[in-house]
């Protein structure tokens, strides 16, 4: 049982957090019908941010959040408006292999600054404690930390988005662009801004992972792909989407946890043998080929 | 019949093409029978393998427009279907290699089913997770040898072995490459005045105009997908036999598929010519690069930001890459 709940537990925290790192895609997607191969590589800055900063300065890791925010939206910015206004013109095989030269260079040049060993976080109020939250099951605090305050980011965008004037604006250039335009909403700027969202809340995802997962430069294209999934089980463009799909795919990267705790039930010897540990991001791709199949508009898709 | 004829018929190029193709050939064939340094021989087999890779892409991507990032699958599927039939059966290359066709072919069937209908940017990342899944597959499983791969070792046969591919020399390889690139234009020229490729082009343009004009779009990509598979897995299979050691991460990886993508396209997609430039620009720029900053400078990666560098810039100002340019110059000057 207590296999069971924590595997329960440790898939809706690590969710709400890939929904955050989902949400900067969703926004950009929705608003300009492009999609980010660097996603990932941002979120990758945002956890060299952190560490970098809270070595420097001696911060608590967690403090360094605002300053990836920061970064990230900066970095957003000058990508947008340096490099993917232009490929805005071209046809979709530009715009595509276009994000992935992108984030070829970011990747590169991590690699270049940071090198390649495994880094983690090892200091900070919160590193290595845990605490008893139900039944037994014991979460570690770094992971709650993260959960919750992705929660909190998750809503105040939301509310940036739904409750304010620019917010507002940004969502009418995502239903009709040209409609916007014609009220007097500058699409440029709205394109910017998104950009600049997207690359803050990925970033502070970023951060926020950096306390619990080690991290390499070449850690972006498995969130990318966890972010490409979410964005597409909830649906292209969905806000409310991402959080749900973020949750759901928490629970598919749980998924060798519910297979040892089915191996323990059912006492099959075969069942221990399956090297499901490996396959623990498979489950991911194989999840978004699966909804690309059955359902392509997602689960609160707006978007076709 | 008629598209063996088309595979020769290259009477639709301007004169030019023809000089700079024929001069090309000419230079190919000499090349190893002048002084050249190792370095230069295996810069050359490189290009020669990639350009292949480019070709096959090419159809699907080029042609058809269906931005396929999964390719580098097919790439392993070969290479370890030739390298396990080895090394566990002793076969010879010439069969093994139409086995790893066959696998690549049934594979592409029975994931381009799902993936052709999806379109545009759903399809690209679909065909990335295909491809992803197959090679954590590949990096778990056991009898193809798990995450450490496959070896051929070289001293259980008696080089030069022209059955089993094992050459200790590298012009014997070089000559074998040289005649699938030459294969594989052919195979390409004739693509591209078949009906197939026609149809291609079409769907590329308007994929609704196309259906409406009775082409059977979701079996016309399907095919061409099939033989872009099963150019890459031959190429593949050489690719085994030359290097000798196998491993998921150097034939299966993403970055592999990028690299493929890109060569194609700086050359110019949908052309004859394009993935041939696009492979002489960034192979020798890679191997050079690697040369010359590679890892004594510990300066990873640098041919990559490099390589990233050229697809921002391209996509950003010239999608249809170098051959765009030229034939842009071309129609301006007949104007």
């Amino acid at each position: 049982m207590e296999i069971l709940a924590g595997s329960i537990s440790a898939g809706l925290l690590i969710g709400m957090v890939f929904a955050l790192v989902a949400l900067g895609l969703t926004i950009v997607f929705g608003v300009m019908d492009i999609v980010n191969f660097a996603h990932g590589e941002f979120l990758m800055i945002g956890m060299y941010t952190a560490l970098l900063t809270s070595q420097a300065t001696g911060m608590d890791p967690l403090l360094t959040l605002p300053v990836a925010g920061v970064v990230g939206y900066l970095l957003g910015i000058v990508c947008y408006t340096g490099f993917v206004k232009y490929l805005l013109r071209g046809p979709m095989v530009a715009q595509l292999l276009g994000t992935f030269g992108l984030m070829l260079v970011l990747r590169n040049l991590a690699l270049l600054f940071f090198g390649s060993e495994d880094r983690t976080i090892h200091k900070g109020i919160l590193v290595n404690r845990s605490i008893e939250l139900f039944m037994g099951v014991r979460v570690p605090v770094t992971k709650l930390a993260a959960a919750a305050l992705s929660v909190i980011a998750f809503v105040l965008i939301w509310l940036l988005i739904n409750r304010t004037r620019i917010g507002k604006a940004l969502l009418a250039t995502a239903l009709n662009a040209q409609g916007a335009r014609y009220m007097g909403i500058s699409t440029e700027r709205m394109n910017t801004f998104a950009w600049g969202i997207g690359g803050a809340t990925v970033t502070i995802a970023g951060a926020l992972l950096a306390n619990f997962w080690s991290f390499t430069p070449y850690v972006g294209l498995l969130f990318t792909m966890i972010a490409f999934t979410i964005v597409a089980l909830g649906g292209f463009g969905s806000i409310p989407g991402a959080f749900v799909a973020g949750i759901l795919v928490g629970f598919i990267t749980e998924i060798p946890g519910f297979w040892d705790y089915l191996t323990y039930l059912s006492g099959q010897r075969w069942m221990a043998k399956v090297p499901m540990s490996s396959f623990k991001y498979t489950g991911v791709y194989l999840a978004y080929f699966m909804i690309m199949l059955i359902r392509p508009r997602g689960l609160f898709g707006w978007k076709t | 019949m008629e598209d063996l004829k088309n595979a020769f018929d290259f009477s639709d190029f301007p004169r030019i093409d023809l000089i700079v193709a024929g001069a090309v050939l000419i230079f190919l064939f000499g090349f190893p029978l002048f002084p050249h340094s190792s370095f230069a021989m295996s810069t050359m087999i490189q290009f020669l393998m990639f350009s292949l890779y480019a070709m096959g892409w090419n159809t699907i991507g080029g042609f058809g427009g269906q931005v396929d990032l999964g390719q580098a699958q097919y790439l392993g599927i070969g290479a370890y279907t030739t390298a396990i039939m080895l090394v566990r059966w002793d076969t010879p290359f010439w069969i093994s290699m139409p086995v790893g066709i066959l696998m690549s072919v049934i594979w592409s069937f029975i994931i381009g089913y799902p993936l052709f209908r999806l379109k545009g940017h759903y399809f690209a990342i679909a065909s990335i997770a295909a491809s992803l899944v197959l090679k954590d597959i590949f990096e778990v499983w056991e009898f193809v040898g798990a995450a450490r791969g496959i070896e051929i070792l070289s001293m259980k046969y008696s080089p030069p072995d022209f059955m089993r591919l094992i050459f200790k020399e590298d012009i014997y390889y070089y000559f074998v490459i040289l005649l699938f690139f030459i294969i594989g234009l052919l195979i390409l020229n004739a693509f591209r005045k078949s009906r197939l490729g026609f149809q291609l082009r079409s769907i590329r343009d308007n994929e609704d105009v196309a259906r409406s004009l009775g082409i059977n779009v979701q079996w016309a990509k399907m095919k061409t997908y099939a033989i872009a598979t099963a150019m890459i897995s031959a190429t593949g299979a050489f690719h085994a036999c030359y290097i000798k050691n196998i491993e998921p991460e150097d034939t299966m990886s993403l970055d592999l598929s990028i690299l493929i993508a890109l060569m194609a396209m700086l050359g110019g997609s949908g052309s004859l010519w394009g993935p041939i430039i696009g492979a002489a620009v960034l192979v020798p720029l890679k191997s050079y690069l690697k040369a010359l900053l590679g890892a004594a400078s510990g300066m990873v990666g640098i041919d990559l930001i490099f390589y990233g560098g050229i697809i921002m810039l391209i996509s950003a100002i010239e999608p249809k890459g170098i051959w765009g340019i030229v034939e842009k110059r071309r129609r301006r000057r007949r104007n």
